[in-house]
């Protein structure tokens, strides 16, 4: 009886969150891609942030190919979800400057972990 | 006022050496229980022993009274009258401080009787008392503000007709620690009490009678006495105050840390005031085994010394100039001179005020490195078993176990100045049983009576030989006392000295009549010596200047035992520590680290007992925690120690020994048989009989300043300068016998 079940959940049909097939998860995600594209001059020039539109570019590239990774289609899907609201609430400025400075995260430092860094950071 | 103790006293001087001999004749036997006392408190039946008062019994019974005048350490005065209660069937309300309980007594603390009779005292008290609480010290922890309220009428029948004004008395100057504004003063007499009764300075007193009552000291001088802090918390509005706390915090504003004091080797029980990363004050905490409520001055207002003088970056020496410099700079420097010398040739001294965790890493550190020699500034002999067994160098009576003692001695100690804790505990004694205290020493005040045997060699020879007066008296004793200074132990002839009061103890041992009765002690004058006594380390300097060390870490060691010139003028030093005082200014490198108050450590007291100092406030600038610096410099070394955690740390400090896992208790030490069997002849003995075995802090001025922090404190300043000035006042008493 366990075992019959267990067999079933193995091979039970997920659900899918948006696409079908790959073909269609690909096509949301360039869709997002060039929506986000389009809209970075306005967003430079909204949020009046010390990047220029090609480093924009360059950052949203940059991130899209950092989950380039992912296969699973319900996980493509979650991710271009994810972009998609992030993009309108960029679009409609809801963001301040440091939500959209937060892509470019290259001032903050990583926290110490070995006690000699620890001991000189001074913060323990 | 109840005193009926100082009579006592006077008849038992007269006759010291002669009284000696009847304590062996008084019973041994304690007297049978006394039958309980039956007594209803708001109806409800307790039972307490005959004698107690109607307070304490209420007490038991759950009930608060408000008192001002009665407190739980000093007589009975019962001048308030805010503690009257209902009695059946008597008459008036009565003063339930003052009243003995008897048998079927029906009390009744919450009758309109008492009430009305609570609100009558508040008025009266308020009629003559300023409304200046906005602007009083005491405010928030006012006794009188919170019985007003809880116990208060909600409002007054006095009106001032005449526009003559509220009773106004002057302000007194009793030095440079307490604030006294003495229109405040409700007349309580607890301060009076204090001063006569605990700290043995009978220079308060009242003066008029009425609406004119004063309490002062009559002419005007400083209330010259190491606790005289104390009379701060006592009193129960804002009458007197603290001076350098003044107009610096409100209690609710203030966060409290309990910790523990490290200006001597008591290790009184504190707590820490701290606002805004700053330590406001310091207040004792009640442990009825070392310090009851009280703390020393030096304890309660050195705190001040925490800002001053500190090293709040690392330096390193260029040129004979300290340079400010970073943390990297600063360790590939100490890295480029250990690498330089012969690893058998690096050292470490710790301190007065080192903590157990320090200690232990910077002993692993250079153990590590193939150093051996680890060494305290205070000097202990070594011979006869030396520092083998823990009974050789801690306090093994306990300091509650002095209250027991019938017979003390007191050997190139001055107990008062070098552990005034000790010292009260000694005249509490003094002040309930038939005590007598022999004194070996300078003849300095300590404020009980005691015989004076001088302060030759000779008569220490005497007392170890069985020829003197004395002996006849410590051999009739019960539960006799020998306390030995470290002062005396610190010259050549330590070891002889040593011997001898371990001959003295060992001769009363043999013959004691309860077993488990500990007689040698040994008061130690630093927070960190019994601690680094038990991690190993050797007592005393002159294993520096034998082994010509090259390196040498100090570890907060500014008591100025180490200096180049003296040991080998090509070493150099490595000062750990967190004030610029005596060590930083010799130093090469200086590593700067934290103090007392802003630190988790550990410390070992005089009894051996373990307590954990918490961390109240953090390090300034960029002071690091003293372990943490030493296993950091380990890393650079490449000698990296295991700990990365405050809890290795502690696992390492409970491998060398258990006690540190035992945080707040006494171990009983033993093996004092074995201990004076180890006995090894001096090859040198003794040249001059005549050496003076006597403590070197001999007047309160010589109290205040003793280690860096308190050296670096003004207000401790202050105290010098004010004891100085009022030596010079001829109403002041003498410190020391002619």
């Amino acid at each position: 009886m366990a075992t019959n079940r267990l067999v079933q959940q193995g091979v039970k049909q997920v659900k899918p969150l948006l696409s079908l097939d790959r073909t269609e998860a690909r096509r949301r995600v360039l869709n997002l891609y060039k929506a986000w594209y389009r809209q970075i001059p306005y967003t430079v020039n909204a949020f009046y942030i010390p990047v220029t539109v090609k480093q924009g570019r360059e950052k949203l590239r940059e991130l899209f190919m950092k989950n380039k990774h992912v296969t699973d289609i319900r996980a493509i899907d979650m991710l271009v979800i994810k972009g998609q609201m992030d993009l309108v609430e960029t679009a409609n400025i809801w963001k301040q400057r440091n939500h959209v400075m937060m892509f470019f995260k290259d001032t903050v430092n990583p926290k110490p972990t070995d006690f000699l860094s620890k001991f000189y950071e001074g913060n323990d | 006022m109840l005193r009926l103790w100082p009579l006592r006293q006077v008849a038992k001087v007269q006759n010291v050496l002669g009284g000696l001999t009847q304590i062996a004749t008084k019973s041994t036997q304690p007297a049978p229980a006394p039958e309980l006392v039956e007594v209803f408190i708001d109806d409800k039946q307790v039972f307490v022993e005959p004698g107690t008062t109607v307070l304490q019994a209420c007490a038991v019974a759950g009930v608060e009274i408000p008192r001002f005048c009665y407190h739980d350490r000093l007589s009975i005065a019962g001048n308030c009258r805010m503690c009257l209660v209902e009695v059946e069937r008597s008459p008036k309300p009565v003063a339930s401080c003052a009243m003995p309980v008897m048998k079927g007594m029906k009390v009744k603390t919450d009758s309109p009787m008492t009430r009305k009779a609570r609100e009558g005292v508040m008025e009266f008290l308020l009629m003559n008392h300023p409304l200046d609480c906005p602007i009083c010290d005491q405010g928030g922890e006012c006794d009188l503000q919170d019985q007003s309220m809880a116990f208060g009428s909600d409002r007054s029948r006095f009106t001032d007709n005449a526009f003559t004004g509220k009773r106004a008395v002057e302000d007194k100057n009793i030095g440079p620690l307490i604030k006294t504004i003495m229109t405040r003063c409700i007349q309580c007499t607890r301060c009076i009490r204090f001063a006569s009764e605990i700290a043995g300075v009978d220079d308060l007193g009242t003066s008029g009678r009425g609406t004119d009552m004063q309490v002062g000291t009559y002419v005007e001088k400083m209330f010259k006495s190491e606790l005289s802090g104390n009379v701060i918390d006592l009193c129960p509005v804002g009458a007197l105050t603290s001076k350098p706390y003044a107009f610096t915090a409100r209690p609710w504003e203030i966060r409290k840390v309990e910790s523990i004091d490290v200006m001597d080797a008591v290790g009184s029980n504190i707590v820490v005031g701290m606002r805004t990363n700053e330590v406001m004050r310091v207040l004792p905490r009640v442990n009825e085994d070392i310090n009851e409520e009280w703390i020393s001055d030096k304890t309660r207002f050195a705190y001040d010394g925490l800002k001053r003088q500190r090293l709040t970056t690392p330096f390193i020496n260029v040129d004979g100039q300290l340079v400010p410099t970073d943390w990297e700079t600063a360790f590939v420097k100490v890295a480029e001179k250990v690498k330089k010398v012969d690893p058998k040739l690096i050292a470490g001294v710790a301190g007065s005020t080192a903590d157990a965790e320090a200690m232990v890493c910077l002993k692993d550190m250079i153990n590590r490195l193939g150093g051996e020699l680890l060494c305290t500034e205070d000097s202990f002999p070594l011979n006869r078993s030396g520092i083998d067994f823990r009974s050789n160098y801690i306090f093994n009576t306990t300091i509650g176990g002095i209250e027991q003692a019938d017979v003390v001695l007191l050997i190139g100690t001055n107990p008062r100045l070098e552990a005034p804790l000790i010292n009260a505990r000694i005249r509490k004694t003094w002040i309930h049983s038939e005590v007598c205290v022999g004194v070996l020493g300078a003849p300095v005040d300590l404020s009980y009576e005691y015989q004076y045997l001088g302060d030759s060699f000779i008569v220490l020879k005497d007392l170890a030989a069985g020829t003197h007066p004395m002996c006849k008296a410590l051999a009739s004793a019960n539960k006799p006392m020998i306390i030995l200074g470290t002062d005396c132990l610190q010259g050549t002839e330590n070891g002889v000295i040593y011997n001898a009061v371990k001959d003295i103890a060992e001769r009363l041992r043999k013959n004691l009549k309860h077993k488990d009765w500990k007689i040698f002690n040994l008061l130690q004058k630093n927070a960190s010596q019994v601690g680094a006594l038990d991690l190993g380390y050797q007592p005393g300097v002159s294993g520096l200047k034998a082994l010509q060390a090259e390196l040498i870490f100090l570890l907060g060691a500014d008591a100025g035992t180490v200096s180049k010139d003296k040991i080998n003028p090509s070493s150099s030093v490595i000062y750990i520590g967190h004030h610029g005082d005596y060590g930083a200014q010799i130093a090469d490198v200086v590593l700067p680290a934290a103090a007392y108050t802003e630190k988790d450590a550990i410390y070992v007291n005089t009894e051996g007992r373990v307590q954990l100092a918490r961390q109240a406030v953090n390090p300034p600038g960029m002071a690091r925690h003293d372990w943490k610096i030493i296993r950091a410099l380990s890393e650079i070394l490449g000698v990296a120690l295991p700990y990365d955690k405050l809890a290795d740390v502690r696992a390492r400090l409970g491998e060398i020994s258990p006690t540190f896992d035992q945080p707040g208790q006494v171990n009983e030490s033993g093996f004092e048989a074995q201990a004076y069997q180890l006995q090894t002849e001096i090859k040198d003995p003794i040249v001059n009989v005549n050496t003076a075995i006597s403590p070197t802090m001999l007047k309160l001025k010589d109290f205040y300043m003793t280690d860096p922090i308190s050296r670096a404190s003004l207000t401790m300043a202050k105290c010098i300068q004010a004891c100085k000035e009022s030596e010079k006042n001829p109403y002041s008493k003498q410190e020391a016998k002619a």
